[in-house]
């Protein structure tokens, strides 16, 4: 797969408390853009879209230029091949689900698309099969996102937008949502900008984070490094905590748990966790809230928790009152966060290096299958 | 005598059938730009288009005899020729059309207002021009209000009678409508001619408002709505 082409966002855009003011440029596949509610997230992804008039600076997507205020350029949103997924879906009412997905048909031809073959894929790849002629009004939340991402696929976008996936979403529907959006991003070539209030959201799918605060960028890098950092950590405590998300194969499931292996390598160490539907050997998706994980310096004896799993400390730090404790486990899988008191860790003398065993409630781990 | 009534009736039903499709397709471009645009004087506008509900008919009919008279903006001395509106059917369809005006417009514009604006914005990021959307997603969305808004303005043109009677006058077989009938049989103590006409106006009008009634927007094109 060749890179994705860059987009280039230098814009400015009143808002109502405050001006939106971003500059950033990604080659990344999936882009994220992480913020509380009200942060200009939405208008960020319309003024790419194309639907916000007052937005001056300039956007580009490889060598198109979609806005260049100094050239006094501005192509409209039919002009731009975005695939824009907005949070409440917007299917038309007036179009069955075929409909809607046939909605961008002409766009898609005229740019070259075999529009049949991609309405196969999509309707393959999104399980879409069974909604077809369903009426708009009829579909669930989830399944309602399920349409509003093939009909923009469907439409033959270079870019796609989705804004908040799936955080309209319950947990049992995430599950359901999330491993679309990873075949999506498996089986159609294009870069993604996200945008997201919830931070297992945005490590579970981006590669690229970019941190909005009152419609200024105060971060940017790799999700769950960002997430971590002490100026953005409270804000992803406000939006529900962090969560680590950590990749993981499904090793077996009994009666009333399940096992997973944590990372993809064959030497991660084994987690009890809920019972997942998945068949043993997929891959998943293991999401652990940062202050869910305790700290141990020995292995304790007669504990109800159901998960001890020995690590090492790679790095400390403060966050207000809290401390965020990076520790590195066995197997390839990205270091865990945990989140302690001061007190706590001054008590524990916890360093980078030091041994320690994090300890882990089987009920704490929420589990997503993995379609990729 | 039946025979007079029914011609007037056919009449009525023709005129007011050409004075509402002379009104649709302005009316709803009128609506739909005060639906979805600002622009500096927009409420002058507005007004404008829904005076001939305020005014008494007879003073429309009046303004409408001075623009089309020999020395009117519209007449023979200002256009070097004679249009033939006034006392013909010309000047029939021209009075029921403006009076139905402001209920086509203000219909209509309602229509489009409960269409959220964001559905055009989607239709536009799938690839469509805005006349596209416009026809492809806001029209078929808004479908239901703008029948109902037909409907109404048919009515109007159907039961107008101040503006009409000014303007094109009430000679029997030529500019006679079923409402200037009712007048004149009544005028001249015809009981059972008026008594027929009456009953052809209730069951015609009985008829248009059940159905614009069961016609008007719902809140289908509400986002989010499941």
């Amino acid at each position: 797969m060749s890179a994705p082409p860059s987009l280039a966002v230098r814009v400015r855009l009143p808002l109502d408390r405050f001006a939106l003011d971003v500059d950033f440029e990604t080659t990344h596949r999936v882009t994220g853009v992480f913020g509380v509610s009200g942060a200009g997230k939405t208008a960020l992804l319309e003024t790419v879209a194309g639907l916000r008039r007052g937005a001056r600076g300039e956007v580009r997507l490889g060598e198109e230029v979609w806005l260049d205020s100094a050239r006094r350029l501005r192509l409209p949103p039919e002009r731009r091949h975005v695939g824009y997924v907005p949070q409440d879906s917007l299917l038309f009412p007036h179009l069955d689900v075929r409909g809607n997905l046939c909605a961008g048909r002409g766009r898609a031809l005229s740019g070259g698309h075999d529009f049949a073959k991609t309405f196969a894929a999509v309707v393959r790849v999104l399980d879409l099969e069974p909604l077809l002629g369903r009426a708009v009004a009829t579909l669930s939340g989830g399944e309602r996102q399920r349409v509003a991402q093939g009909r923009a696929l469907c439409s033959g976008p270079r870019l796609l937008l989705l804004d908040e996936p799936l955080a309209s979403l319950d947990a049992a529907l995430r599950s359901k949502v999330l491993p679309f959006l990873h075949r999506v991003q498996a089986e159609f070539a294009l870069p993604v900008l996200l945008v997201s209030h919830d931070p297992a959201e945005v490590q579970a799918l981006c590669e690229d984070l970019v941190v909005l605060r009152e419609g200024r960028i105060v971060a940017r890098g790799e999700p769950r490094a960002v997430l971590t950092r002490p100026e953005v950590f409270p804000l992803a405590r406000r939006e529900g905590g962090f969560e680590n998300v950590l990749p993981g194969v499904l090793v077996e499931t009994r009666a009333e748990s399940s096992v997973v292996r944590l990372g993809r390598g064959p030497d991660g160490p084994a987690l009890t966790v809920p019972r997942a539907a998945a068949a043993p050997g997929g891959s998943v998706l293991l999401a652990i809230p940062a202050d869910e994980i305790m700290l141990a310096l020995e292995r304790p004896a007669g504990l109800s928790a159901r998960n001890v799993v020995p690590a090492r400390v790679e790095a400390v730090q403060a966050v207000g009152a809290s401390r965020l404790v990076s520790a590195r486990v066995a197997g390839d899988a990205p270091p865990l966060v945990a989140e302690v008191t001061a007190d706590a860790l001054a008590e524990l003398h916890l360093a980078p290096g030091t041994e320690l065993f994090l300890l882990v409630k089987a009920s704490a781990v929420t589990l997503y299958e993995d379609g990729g | 005598m039946s025979e007079a009534a029914l011609e007037a009736l056919r009449s009525t039903l023709a005129w007011a059938a050409l004075a509402t499709l002379l009104v649709m397709l302005p009316g709803t471009a009128v609506a739909y730009v005060l639906a979805r645009r600002e622009f500096p004087g927009k409420k002058v506008v507005s007004t404008l288009f829904s005076l001939p509900l305020v005014l008494p008919p007879t003073a429309v009919g009046y303004l409408l005899l001075r623009l089309f008279a020999f020395d009117g903006p519209l007449g023979r001395r200002a256009l070097g020729f004679d249009l033939g509106v006034i006392l013909t059917w010309k000047a029939v369809v021209i009075a029921c059309a403006v009076m139905a005006t402001p209920l086509v417009v203000r219909t209509a514009r309602v229509s489009f207002e409960a269409v959220d604006p964001r559905y055009e914005d989607m239709a536009r990021t799938l690839g469509h021009g805005r006349l596209a959307t416009f026809l492809r997603f806001t029209l078929p969305l808004s479908a239901r209000g703008l029948l109902a808004a037909l409907i109404l303005g048919f009515t109007r043109a159907v039961g107008e009678f101040g503006a009409t009677i000014i303007l094109a006058g009430n000679i029997p077989g030529r500019t006679q409508t079923l409402a200037t009938a009712i007048f004149s049989a009544q005028q001249a103590g015809r009981e059972t001619e008026a008594n027929f006409l009456l009953g052809i106006a209730l069951v015609a009008g009985f008829a248009a408002v059940f159905a614009a009634e069961s016609l008007a927007p719902r809140q289908a094109a509400v986002p989010g709505r499941r």
